[in-house]
């Protein structure tokens, strides 16, 4: 017997492509499509419909970096094109997210620098990259500008738009052809209204990734894991302006006491944990970019998002 | 269809006399309406009533007790697919499972751990459920004896036996049939044995079935048979099938489009061989009761925190009583640290202060459940709250100096709460982890720049 699921779904998630390959004028070995989605995660028919990406995330001024994540890695994080090579190789992430956390030191001015380190990663690196460039208003224009150029053709993902500060973001992207995070404080119609005002000033929809913040678990993340759903569920009902891919990046999650002060017998372990049931509920509510920073996640939350694709039985619900 | 309020107050006895838990019969009207009670609390309904109430007015999804004494469970009872349209109530039993081919002595330390382990968060005990012996020997006499070792624990934790064969169920049930044990699983083949035991020791059951016309031929199979305590195993192969399965029969039994389907959901996740992934995918979807092997330390805690999460009422954050709170033995010149009513807030600098080893106040204002950060981006933390807290809960009948710490992240505030108080406010650090060494030097120093030489 048939039974009728009856969500009454009828919209769609807009699609979003992440790195440019050799015939689309990049030189990434990979492109990505997200979205697409026209059910909740995971319960799509179509068996094309892809896994959640896995994103690594690593910085070039580790100062600004977890202990557990430096312990782990030892040297690597002083060594920027090794530490992209191995999340590649070795750790094989689908992506590498770049914090340029250089620019946070006090007074930086060191623009040039930006497009040294963007170009360094690129020909590190042939995955698709996400690019987060600085913090302060003082200088995004420029970091974002030369993060653009010098990712040229290559389709990054540049981050992070936040309501305050979308501008020198979009300018970016709109000038070099990116795709762009959009940052609202978990919190769906905050999330909607810097979409509208995304629009506003020219960005098309299918350059937009919605990051609705992710507090870490046990520091806000349901409110998180509601707005993801939230987000999802209106996209699907139809509101155009919230019909993007979503990304959740748990970075908080190294930071908490239960993870920092764990025992260091075992503190890789807490942390892998951590962040991956953090990635899995994130990915279950709608997440299709799940971004982690110790590289035991990676393959840990590959192998459960390929689980989690797989059906064994006949379909018997429409 | 869903009837009124008042159109069942009609159908009820009228006699108030509270039996179903409830002060009137209007007040239990009320609840049958939203679904939140059973028809059955009412002893003295007819069975017209009875009938004519019961289909449309039980929680979609029923409620099942398994266990007996301090540790039981309820699970089901829900009324939702996603927490934000309401919330979840029942929080997922975890249970940890045994093979009755282990030693006995490690089913004994498994039941202990159990029995033993809390994780104290944000002022809740968090703990696992229970435990699930599995007959992997193939012995009725071993499985009786393991269940009889997990007995001898005293843990009081609800069992679940998992058995395919009657026999050993029943040898088991010897040890445990009075608790209401949960037991595993009635299937096309075996479910009139699985009834007539269930019935006989009153015990909960799951019937097991990988299709949804499966689950419902054995819902009504069982009900024929006079068992009504069911939990449905929808008998995953992968971690899709879970997702897939458990969400048609959530959402088939919440629209009561299938009210066969109208149970809480079983998930053995030691069988998936992706434990901490299934047990995560659980927790948020729809699972009632989860099996698990023994977790290790860091998986167990991040399980207990996503259920605590996700199990909370959005609409209103898990707060504290706004006042003044004491750590150790305070003096009038001990120091006063200002923070808000959210309780994770609460208790982690709590935890930092008692740590700290400096007996202290702590005021804590009504900022309605906000984090300190929130609360400041909201404008719910002002310094009139302030003012006006100090006053209410008499905070200059308790110490003689004039000083208020404020957390790190209140610094916008620090001059308008000095000039609305006239205490001199002193800004802490950020990060509470910080507070102990800034009492130990700063607050020190402070006092003593201002006190009297002796
Ligand atoms: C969960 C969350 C929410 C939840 C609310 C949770 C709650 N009950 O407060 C929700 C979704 C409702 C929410 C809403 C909003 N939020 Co909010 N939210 C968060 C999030 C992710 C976590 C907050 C949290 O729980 N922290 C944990 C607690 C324990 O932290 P805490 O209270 O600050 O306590 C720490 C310290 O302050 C210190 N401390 C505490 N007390 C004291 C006392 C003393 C004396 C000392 C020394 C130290 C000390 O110790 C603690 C541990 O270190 C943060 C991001 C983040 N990572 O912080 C954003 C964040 C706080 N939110 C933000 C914003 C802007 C908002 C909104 C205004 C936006 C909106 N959505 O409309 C609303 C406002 C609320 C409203 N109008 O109802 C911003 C604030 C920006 C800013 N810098 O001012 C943040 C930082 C997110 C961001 N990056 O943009 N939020
Ligand atoms: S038990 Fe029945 S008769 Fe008594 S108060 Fe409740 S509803 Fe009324």
């Amino acid at each position: 017997m048939a039974y009728d699921l009856s969500f009454g779904w009828t919209g769609t998630i807009g699609e979003v492509t992440l790195g440019a390959t050799k015939t689309d004028g990049g030189t990434r070995s990979i492109s990505y499509r997200i979205g697409g989605g026209s059910t909740l995660p995971f319960l799509e028919e179509s068996p094309v419909s892809p896994s959640p990406l896995i994103a690594y995330e690593i910085c070039d001024k580790p100062v600004f970096w977890s202990p557990i994540v430096k312990d782990y890695c030892g040297d690597l994080v002083n060594n920027l094109s090794e530490w992209a090579k191995t999340a590649t190789t070795t750790y094989k992430a689908d992506l590498v997210r770049l914090h340029l956390t250089s620019t946070k030191t006090r007074d930086f001015s060191d623009i040039a620098s930006v497009a040294k380190t963007v170009e360094t990663v690129l020909s590190a690196t042939p995955l698709p990259l996400i690019i987060e460039g600085s913090n302060e208003p003082k200088i995004d224009s420029e970091v974002f500008l030369k993060c653009g150029e010098a990712g040229q053709g290559e389709r990054l993902c540049l981050g992070t738009a936040e309501a305050g500060r979308y501008r020198s973001v979009a300018a970016a992207a709109l000038a070099y052809n990116h795709s762009i995070i959009a940052q609202s404080p978990i919190d769906i119609n905050l999330a909607k209204q810097l979409n509208i005002l995304l629009r506003e000033i020219g960005v098309p929809r299918d350059q937009i990734i919605i990051d609705p913040y992710t507090g870490a678990l046990g520091y806000g993340f349901e409110y998180s894991y509601s707005a993801m759903e939230r987000i999802r569920f209106s996209a699907l009902k139809g509101d155009s302006d919230l019909a993007m891919p979503m990304i959740c990046s748990a970075a908080d999650t190294l930071t908490i006491k239960e993870v920092r002060e764990a025992d260091p017998a075992i503190i890789d372990d807490v942390a892998v944990a951590w962040e991956f049931s953090t990635g899995v509920a994130a990915a279950v509510a709608g997440a299709e970019i799940i971004c982690v920073r110790h590289p035991k996640t990676i393959g840990l939350l590959r192998d459960a998002f390929t689980n989690m694709k797989k059906r064994s039985s006949a379909k018997e619900v429409q | 269809m869903a009837l009124k309020a008042l159109d069942i107050y009609k159908l009820l006895p009228k006699k108030n006399c509270k039996e179903c838990g409830d002060p009137t019969c209007l007040t239990f009207a009320m609840k049958l309406a939203g679904g939140k009670a059973d028809v059955d609390l009412c002893p003295y309904l007819d069975d017209a009533a009875k009938a004519m109430l019961g289909a449309s007015t039980r929680p979609p999804i029923r409620l099942i007790r398994i266990g007996f004494g301090e540790r039981f469970i309820k699970v089901g009872e829900e009324n939702v697919l996603y927490r934000h349209e309401k919330t979840f109530y029942h929080p997922p039993g975890i249970v940890f499972k045994v093979d009755d081919t282990m030693p006995l002595e490690d089913i004994a330390a498994v039941t202990r751990r159990v029995r033993d382990e809390t994780l104290t968060r944000v002022g809740s005990d968090l703990r696992f459920n229970g435990i699930a012996i599995e007959n992997t020997s193939g012995s009725p006499e071993r499985f009786g004896e393991a269940v009889a070792a997990v007995e001898k624990q005293e843990a009081h934790l609800p069992p679940i036996l998992i058995a395919n064969d009657p026999a050993a169920l029943s040898a088991a049930l010897v040890h445990c049939g009075t608790y209401r044990p949960l037991l595993h699983a009635a299937t096309k083949e075996n479910c009139k044995e699985m009834c007539a035991l269930a019935k006989q020791h009153g015990a909960p059951l799951v019937i097991r079935s990988d299709t949804v016309d499966g689950l419902v031929q054995l819902v009504k199979d069982s009900a024929a048979l006079g068992v009504q305590d069911l939990v449905l195993d929808p008998a995953p192969a992968s971690l899709g099938d879970f997702l897939r399965r458990t969400t048609e029969i959530r959402q088939l039994a919440i629209t009561r489009s299938v009210p066969e389907l109208g149970f809480p959901v079983y998930f053995d996740t030691a069988k998936t061989g992706l434990q901490d992934a299934a047990l995560a995918l659980g927790i948020t979807k729809y699972a009632s009761v989860i099996i698990t092997r023994p977790l290790m330390p860091g998986s167990a805690k991040a399980a207990l925190t996503l259920r605590q999460n996700i199990y909370t009422d959005p609409q209103k954050p898990i707060q504290m009583t706004p006042g003044l709170y004491r750590v150790g033995n305070p003096d009038k010149n001990a120091p006063v640290l200002m923070t808000v009513n959210f309780s994770l807030t609460f208790f982690t600098l709590q935890g930092y202060l008692e740590s700290s080893q400096v007996p202290c106040f702590m005021l804590i204002v009504d900022t309605e459940g906000l984090s300190v950060l929130t609360a400041v981006a909201a404008g719910k933390l002002s310094e009139m709250l302030v003012r006006d807290s100090i006053k209410k809960f008499a905070l200059e009948d308790e110490v003689t100096h004039r000083k208020l710490i404020i957390p790190g992240y209140a610094s916008p505030l620090s001059g308008r709460i000095e000039d609305a108080t006239s205490w001199k406010v002193m800004v802490g650090p950020r990060d509470a982890a910080e507070i102990g060494d800034y009492l130990h030097n700063e607050w020190k120093k402070e006092q003593g720049a201002t006190s009297p030489p002796e």
